[in-house]
Parts: C-alpha cells; sequence; structure tokens
C-alpha cells in the first residue's frame, strides 16, 4: 500500500477528518471574536444560537448513529473476519519475536519461533498472538512505513489478528506497548512472496 | 451561596495560593523533562534508556497528577469561598499527602529509576525491569498515598455540597426534572463538581484494588493475577482520573466566565438531563483504550465505541454551544481570562475530536499506540486544562482591567499557545505517520522514512517547547509576585 496521491491510508483519512475539525472549531473561535465587538441583547443572542443548536443537535446525533452503525460492522475481531487459509503463532518476550507457521501445544515460554518468517501473498493469515512474559503490541508495518495492523500481545492470552497479504515484499513488525528497557528494538520480519 | 467570614476566606486563599504556587513550579519542571525525551528522540541528545525512561514515568505520573489536584484545588477554593463550608485543614492535609506521594515518586524515578511508565502495566513493574525492585514498591505505596489524598479530597467535596443542598440527587439536578422550577437555585459548578467527583472516587477505588494487588505481588512474587483485569482496573482508573480533570476545569469555566460577559449560565433541564448522561460516559469511555485486546468481550468494545462517541453530545451542544451563548455579540474585554476560557474550550474540542476519530475500533487498528495518542491526549490537557487553570489563576491575581494593561503577560500567553500548537503539530503529523510512541529513540527501526520522520519531528517539537517555555517564563513575572500578595485583587 504505497503512499500516493490516488490512494490514502486509513490515517490520513484520520488526519484530513482532524484537520477538517480543527479548522471548524478555529473559525467558530474566530466567529465570536468578530462579533463580540458589537452588542446584541442577551435573550436575542441566546435564541439565534440556540436555535443553530437545535439543528446541530439533531444533525449530531444522526452523524453519530449512522457512523457507528457502518463502522461497528467492520472490526478487526475473528468473529468478523472469515475463515483464514494458514495459521501463525506468535509470541512476544522481553525483548524479541518468535514466529513459526501452525498452532503450537508448547507453553509460550518453550515456544521455539525465529523473529522472521515467510509467508504467501494473497492469503488470509491468522496470526495466534501471546506473550511469555509482560504485555507487548505486535505491529505490522510494510515497507513505506505504514502501521497496516496490530493486536496485543498479552500473556496467559491469544489474540487471533487476521491479515491478507496483498502486495509482496518485506514488512517490518515493530512492538508498540512499552514493556521495558529495549522496547524501542524489539523487532521482526516477514518476507511475503 | 454561603457566607464566609473574611478570615476563613483567607485562609481559604492562602490554601489555593500555595497549591497554585507549587503548581506554577513543578509545570515546567515536567515540561522540561518532556523536551529532554524529544531532545533524545531527535538524536540532539543521548539519554540513557533507562534514564530516559524514568523520566517519561515521571513526566507522566507527574503531569497526570499535578494538573489533576490542581483541578480539585481549585473547586475546593471556589466551592469553599462561595457554595458549600469546606474545611481548609482537610485542604492542607491532602496537599500534605500529595506531597509525601510526589516525592516518593521522584526518588523511585530519579533514584531508583523505576521506569514502568504511568500506567504500570501488570506484570511489566515486576518483570525485567532495570530498575532497583524496591523503586517499584515505593512507586506502588506512593500512588496509594496520592490516591487516598485525592479520594479524600473529592469525599468531602461531594459530602459538604450534599449537606448544603439536601442530598445526592439534589446535586446532580434531579429536582429539575419536574413540572415544577425548584425553589433553590442549583450552581452550575455544584452539578459539574458533582458529575466528575463521583466517578472520579469510583475510579479511585478501582485504583486502589489495583494498586494493592500489585503490592501484594511485590511482597509475594509467586503470586500470579490476571493481566487483563488488571488492563480493566488501570484504565478505568487513569482514563478516568485525566477525563474528570477536564471536567473539573469545565466547572469553573461555567462559574467565571459570566462574570466577564455579563451573562448568566444557569442550571435548566436540557442542563442536567446532559451532565447526567455525561456521568455514564465517563464511567464507560475508557473501554477505548483496550480495543487491540481482541481476548475482552466485544459488548466492552461496543460500550468504548458508543460511549466515546455520544460523550460528543453533550460537551459540544449543551457546554461548547454554552460557551458561544457567552461570547456571541457580548462585548467582552478581551483579557487573558476570557480568552484562555475560549482558547481552552477550543482545545478540548479540537483534542477530542481527534479523540472520537482514535475511539473508531476500525481506525484505532493503524492510530493505537502511535504518536497520535500523545497527540490528542496533550492537546486537550495542554490547550484545555491548562489553558482552563491559567485562567483560574489569573482569575486568583488580577482585576480584568490590570489583565488587559499587562502587555508582558498577554505576550507570553500568546507565545505559549502558538509553542504548544507547534508541539501538537508534530505529534499528529508522527501519528498520521505511523511512528509509534514511546520510543526512546527511532534507531532500532529498520525502515528508514519512519526513523527519519520520528527523528525530524522530535526535533521541530523541541523548538517549539522552546517557545512554549519562554511564554510561560513571561507569564510567570506577572503571576508569582501578585499571588504572593497577601490580600485578593480588588
Amino acid at each position: 500500500m504505497s503512499r500516493s496521491i490516488l490512494l490514502f491510508t486509513i490515517q490520513d483519512y484520520a488526519a484530513l477528518a482532524s484537520l477538517v475539525g480543527a479548522l471548524i472549531v478555529v473559525s467558530v473561535v474566530l466567529f465570536l471574536v468578530v462579533t463580540s465587538s458589537t452588542e446584541e441583547e442577551k435573550h436575542a443572542a441566546k435564541e439565534k444560537v440556540y436555535k443553530a443548536r437545535g439543528r446541530y443537535f439533531f444533525g449530531l446525533v444522526g452523524v453519530v448513529v449512522v457512523v457507528l452503525f457502518m463502522s461497528l460492522r467492520l472490526l478487526p475481531y475473528p468473529s468478523f473476519q472469515a475463515e483464514a487459509d494458514e495459521v501463525v503463532t506468535v509470541v512476544g518476550m522481553q525483548w524479541a519475536w518468535k514466529m513459526a507457521t501452525g498452532v503450537t501445544d508448547k507453553t509460550p515460554a518453550e515456544f521455539a519461533g525465529s523473529n522472521e518468517i515467510t509467508l504467501p501473498v494473497n492469503k488470509s493469515i491468522r496470526f495466534m498472538v501471546t506473550s511469555a512474559d509482560v504485555n507487548h503490541n505486535f505491529a505490522i508495518y510494510n515497507s513505506s512505513g505504514v502501521l497496516v495492523t496490530q493486536t496485543q500481545a498479552m500473556p496467559q492470552y491469544y489474540n487471533e489478528l487476521r491479515y491478507d497479504f496483498t502486495e509482496k515484499g518485506d514488512y517490518e513488525i515493530l512492538c508498540l506497548e512499552y514493556c521495558g528497557m529495549a522496547h524501542p528494538y524489539m523487532v521482526g520480519k516477514i518476507h511475503v512472496e | 451561596m454561603i457566607q464566609i467570614d473574611s478570615v476563613e476566606k483567607q485562609q481559604h486563599r492562602k490554601l489555593i495560593v500555595t497549591w497554585s504556587i507549587t503548581f506554577l513550579l513543578l509545570f515546567p519542571i515536567l515540561i522540561i523533562l518532556g523536551l529532554l525525551m524529544r531532545l533524545n528522540q531527535g538524536e540532539w541528545m543521548k539519554l540513557n534508556i533507562d534514564t530516559f525512561y524514568a523520566l517519561m514515568t515521571l513526566h507522566g505520573l507527574g503531569m497526570a497528577g499535578l494538573l489533576f489536584s490542581l483541578a480539585l484545588a481549585a473547586l475546593h477554593y471556589l466551592i469553599g469561598t462561595r457554595y458549600a463550608r469546606l474545611s481548609v485543614k482537610t485542604g492542607y492535609f491532602v496537599y500534605f499527602l500529595v506531597l509525601i506521594g510526589v516525592v516518593g515518586l521522584l526518588i523511585a524515578t530519579l533514584i531508583g529509576k523505576f521506569g514502568a511508565g504511568w500506567y504500570l502495566l501488570y506484570p511489566l513493574p515486576f518483570k525485567g525491569g532495570s530498575w532497583a525492585s524496591w523503586s517499584t514498591g515505593l512507586s506502588i505505596v506512593s500512588l496509594i498515598i496520592l490516591g487516598v489524598a485525592w479520594l479524600i479530597g473529592s469525599a468531602h467535596v461531594v459530602y459538604a455540597l450534599a449537606k448544603e443542598y439536601g442530598g445526592f440527587t439534589k446535586l446532580i439536578g434531579w429536582q429539575y426534572l419536574g413540572k415544577e422550577e425548584p425553589k433553590e437555585e442549583l450552581p452550575a459548578i455544584v452539578l459539574i463538581t458533582t458529575i466528575s467527583l463521583v466517578p472520579g472516587i469510583m475510579s479511585f477505588l478501582a485504583g486502589a484494588v489495583f494498586l494493592i494487588m500489585n503490592l501484594l505481588q511485590f511482597f509475594e512474587p509467586g503470586l500470579s493475577f490476571d493481566p487483563l483485569l488488571l488492563k480493566n482496573l488501570v484504565f478505568f482508573f487513569g482514563h478516568t482520573l485525566v477525563n474528570i480533570t477536564m471536567y473539573c476545569g469545565v466547572g469553573w469555566v461555567y462559574t467565571l466566565l459570566p462574570e466577564f460577559t455579563g451573562r448568566e449560565w444557569k442550571v435548566n433541564k436540557v442542563l442536567v438531563y446532559s451532565w447526567n448522561a455525561t456521568f455514564f460516559f465517563i464511567l464507560f469511555a475508557y473501554f477505548h483504550h483496550l480495543y487491540m485486546d481482541f481476548v475482552q468481550p466485544l459488548p466492552f468494545q461496543y460500550a468504548g465505541q458508543i460511549a466515546s462517541y455520544f460523550s460528543t453530545v453533550p460537551a459540544t451542544a449543551i457546554t461548547m454551544f454554552g460557551v458561544i451563548v457567552q461570547f456571541y455579540h457580548s462585548r467582552v474585554k478581551w483579557s487573558i481570562i476570557p480568552t484562555a476560557f475560549l482558547l481552552g474550550t477550543a482545545g478540548w474540542a479540537i483534542g477530542g475530536f481527534a479523540a472520537v476519530v482514535d475511539s473508531t475500533i476500525s481506525i484505532n487498528k493503524v492510530l493505537h499506540n502511535t504518536l497520535w495518542v500523545p497527540a490528542h491526549f496533550h492537546t486537550y490537557m495542554l490547550m484545555g486544562v491548562v489553558l482552563f487553570i491559567f485562567g483560574f489563576l489569573y482569575y486568583l491575581v488580577y482585576t480584568n482591567q490590570k489583565q488587559r494593561i499587562d502587555e508582558n503577560a498577554r505576550f507570553g500567553f500568546w507565545l505559549f499557545v502558538f509553542g504548544a500548537y507547534g508541539f501538537l503539530l508534530m505529534f499528529y503529523l508522527g501519528g498520521m505517520h505511523s511512528v509509534p510512541r514511546r520510543f526512546s529513540d527511532y534507531g532500532g527501526i529498520a525502515i528508514t522514512s519512519t526513523h527519519e520522520m520520528g527523528a525530524f519531528l522530535a526535533r521541530s517539537a523541541a523548538v517549539c517547547v522552546g517557545l512554549l517555555l519562554l511564554g510561560l517564563l513571561m507569564m510567570y513575572g506577572s503571576l508569582f509576585a501578585k499571588l504572593l500578595k497577601k490580600h485578593e485583587p480588588e
């Protein structure tokens, strides 16, 4: 997923939406500063603002309900995802990643895996993610530096993360939950072929 | 409204001046810790990795604790001098407990190098840390002391208000929901204080359970608790603490702003519905911190997004429109106080909007624990809560007219605001470019563009923090001298 004018990332849309929100707020502030130089009788001013507020209230509730309805159907959780083609077990530990294909019957501490793995392109992968010690976060970055998905690696629990790699290349694994001293150096790699 | 004599009023003033001076001394020190972190990330200086994380822990705990403590003290002052009889002695007891807790945290982080981060994500404090073992125990005990201080301070205020206004349901305005107009008017600050502090008390109790479990683990390393349960407890505590700090600030804006605009801001049925709804949104929004824990029960994930989204309705349609009514064609004189309150509301809205974007589960999947997170909460705290606090501090020291002629303070104020927004912009750009948060440096990232972008934004942020500190210094010139004067401004 390269960063081009035609193809925006989710992060770009989030930033754009937040920028629009911030500009609206700044416009309201400027409007209030400009209009404050002339006086209007307080009841008349109140009535005007309350009229706008009524419309705003129903508009906002409408937007909230619609966005909730749409976005709550696009969840990353297993029950919202299709069956996977391949399973990968991932164990986070201070401060390395262990990965291997298949489901393991070993405990996270005993599990043997590598911090590099090769996976097929255009297949649905189910990552079974856990931790051998403290909380970590299994985050996948593409080669352009875009975070494409993530889940927590928590001791005593397995989080199931599905992802389809639609482009070949090298993907980097970073830890996105602070886990102690070498946290920023806890890295891994996925080769997609 | 209560009548208190001038002696008691002066005692309350002494207490809030003590708090204010403490705040003004600690606030820039904690900012400098953040600056050191950004300089290290920008590769302009080299901190030891354990020092970086000890400073990060102190910066986070210090800021969250300091801002809430000052907010609680401000409410104690305003309520104690106007609405209900509050004990100054209890106020000092809370102050000294907080000081003891702060000293404990300073020793644990600066000497013991405790660096588990401000939310002590279990079981991190006990596993693989480079910090001294005793510093973990000292941090937990210090946090318990802080929690007890806040619990006592909050419970004292709510109890005194309930006694004054005739029961808890009166404090949350239910008398306005009937057909008849209530006989006694409920000041907005009383309603908002209650709606903020009661969830606060609930979250302090959850925090106490969390901390006691951690203390047990400290003394008995063989114990093992459920990390998901402890994650829920600590985020309920931490999120609520930060969230209600903002609402406490909103409480005094409702009371003080009308003095500058000349327009009253009264409790009515709509306001009561709105703040009662906010009570529940405060309690349930914390679930959005656990979206990336896929094993968390699904209804909780839904609750997190629904509560976060709907919390925008009362916040914007009622409070922010209330602020608009205050200013619109009001001929307000733009001194620092109303400016700080208007810009503080704007910062709350801007940070809040970015937070709501991040509270969308399908977006959180690619923004969680990137710099987007500190981006929005720093906006909310620095350009929201802190501006409300400066508005309040200027209220303590200046008459409206005097503020308008203090050019230094005004220039300093604007420098602070522009520096802060520059600093915040670097966080947002970092989040947009997937730069991770809580990285001492970006040298371990194999993707060159992410490494370079992270370091460049950190350097730019450090420059902006320099401007922000300069602005702060200019404001301090007038604030300090006037706070130390014996009497209130005429």
